[in-house]
């Protein structure tokens, strides 16, 4: 069964073209996906990415269990504050990567997309496993998400705030009135760029919202979004996609998630990373530029002279660059920046640069 | 929007469209088959002088979020290939009928001609 975006009647209207993702009808573009990707790095897009999944974690010990599950020492993010983060096995292998938000008594986590239950689970496993005195609680179906990205996003959303929204620092997270709408903001974003992420558990309100910002951000141009260019944008900042870098083989050591990890508390998966972390023979996520013409995708093998030695888990062609970028895992040997690779699409070598991430910098519209 | 067909073109049941001159046809993708692929970022074209059979693979067009083979509605030998496509593979998209072509084949085979659908069988189609 298809589940769909409680706005899906909404993109109907806006023209959106579907296809399915984790299990959701989604819109994957409005327009074109290069279109929809310049308006976002240029002045501002809403997306709606109600697809992705809320989970409560709540009770005395809420932070102790967080702080236990994930790469982070949870008595460091302050009220007030989120933090990216990845969710372990004990084998160090990455369930997930999420944001945590510290809101009050209590955190809210956004798991991907089709990933609620399994982490809702384990959670709380651990949690009964550990004699820890918290829950976490799947309400995924209670929210709307949707995010505001791009050079304009602050303008766009100040002309429904009374609160001034520079006060909402990078990562900062709180309650918020947008138009008589109750809303959880968090400074976020998976696009690179200025960008705010809304909660809203009223279905209604969120509608009537998704139209008022659309609205407000019309002397900006701003559009919708689909999936697509989300994916494209993701992709030029070197973001990981569950499902793509990780799904459930790789650690966040291979991820190169190694500025994430706080290594100075105890978490389920931190004895294995060890080990690995002492090994250093693991590939590593690599971000390679097409210097031929071709468009990486997900699976091409890397090879170095005739030889695999890697494989691509992301790849598309760049709005902003106009080639082709890969994101592959690639042996440890091989991957110094500026070595000259071959990405093999569809039987061809295409030459590929190792660049340093992220392929898309800020002062993006100078480099070409 | 309604897709532009053009009546003295013949078709495919997968939204390509010929040309057929004397012993020759010229190959592309029709104006339904590029607004459903939207932008079009890298065509590759095969070699002149390649030897084809009804279905073998023709040509691969790639839109951002999509690869697209497509496959050869007649047997022939390419005689030509749209080289614009190379820097401007968005001149699919533009002009899907006219600078948009894909490749020229010399036919091999006429009897397969009447295996293709006139404009107003495809548009029953779509």
């Amino acid at each position: 069964m298809l589940l769909k975006s409680p706005l899906n009647n909404i993109h109907k209207e806006l023209g959106a073209k579907f296809k399915e993702f984790a299990g959701f009808e989604m819109p994957l573009q409005f327009t074109s996906i290069i279109d929809e990707h310049l308006t976002v790095r240029k002045t501002v897009g809403l997306f709606d990415v109600s697809h992705m999944s809320n989970v409560w974690i709540s009770g005395k010990d809420a932070e102790k269990l967080l702080t236990l599950t994930t790469l982070e020492d949870a008595s460091k993010i302050k009220d007030g504050m989120s933090q990216y983060t990845a969710i372990l096995r004990e084998d160090g292998t990455i369930i997930d990567d999420t944001i945590f938000m510290h809101l009050g008594e209590k955190y809210m986590i956004m798991p991907n997309a089709g990933m609620s239950d399994e982490v809702t689970g384990w959670l709380n496993k651990k949690s009964e496993e550990h004699n820890i005195c918290a829950t976490a609680e799947n309400v995924s179906r209670d929210y709307i998400i949707l995010a505001i990205q791009g050079p304009k996003s602050r303008d766009t959303l100040q002309k429904l705030i009374d609160v001034d929204l520079k006060k909402v620092g990078f990562f900062a997270c709180r309650f918020i009135n947008i138009s008589d709408v109750e809303c959880i903001i968090s400074h976020t974003g998976y696009t690179g760029e200025l960008g705010f992420e809304l909660q809203i558990n009223n279905l209604e309100k969120a509608k009537n919202l998704f139209y008022k910002i659309l609205e407000a951000g019309r002397e900006f141009n701003i559009k919708p979004i689909g999936l697509g260019a989300r994916d494209t944008l993701r992709i030029e900042k070197c973001f990981l996609l569950a499902g793509n870098e990780f799904d459930g083989g790789r650690t966040p050591l291979e991820a190169i998630m190694s500025w994430v990890i706080d290594w100075d508390h105890d978490f389920i998966g931190k004895d294995s990373l060890l080990i690995q972390k002492e090994r250093g023979d693991y590939h590593r996520l690599t971000s390679l530029e097409c210097i031929d013409k071709g468009i990486p995708r997900h699976g091409c093998e890397v090879q170095n002279e005739g030889k695999k030695i890697g494989i691509v888990t992301s790849g598309t062609l760049s709005p902003c660059l106009n080639k082709g970028l890969a994101m592959a895992y690639v042996h440890p040997d091989f991957r110094e920046k500026d070595r000259i690779l071959d990405v093999i699409i569809r039987g061809r070598q295409v030459k590929a640069k190792v660049v340093k991430p992220p392929f898309v910098k800020k002062d993006w519209f100078k480099q070409n | 929007m309604t897709k532009e067909i053009r009546s003295d073109l013949k078709y495919t049941d997968s939204h390509e469209w010929l040309k057929i001159k004397e012993n020759t046809a010229i190959i592309g993708i029709t104006d339904y088959a590029q607004s459903e692929l939207t932008d079009i970022v890298f065509a590759e074209l095969p070699e002149v002088g390649k030897e084809l059979i009804k279905g073998d693979e023709l040509c691969v067009v790639e839109s951002v979020k999509s690869v697209s083979e497509i496959y050869t509605p007649i047997s022939g030998k390419v005689i030509r290939i749209n080289e614009k496509l190379e820097d401007t593979p968005e001149v699919i998209n533009e002009s899907p009928y006219d600078d948009g072509w894909l490749v020229e084949l010399m036919i091999k085979n006429m009897k397969e001609l009447e295996d293709l659908l006139d404009a107003k069988s495809y548009k029953e189609k779509i």
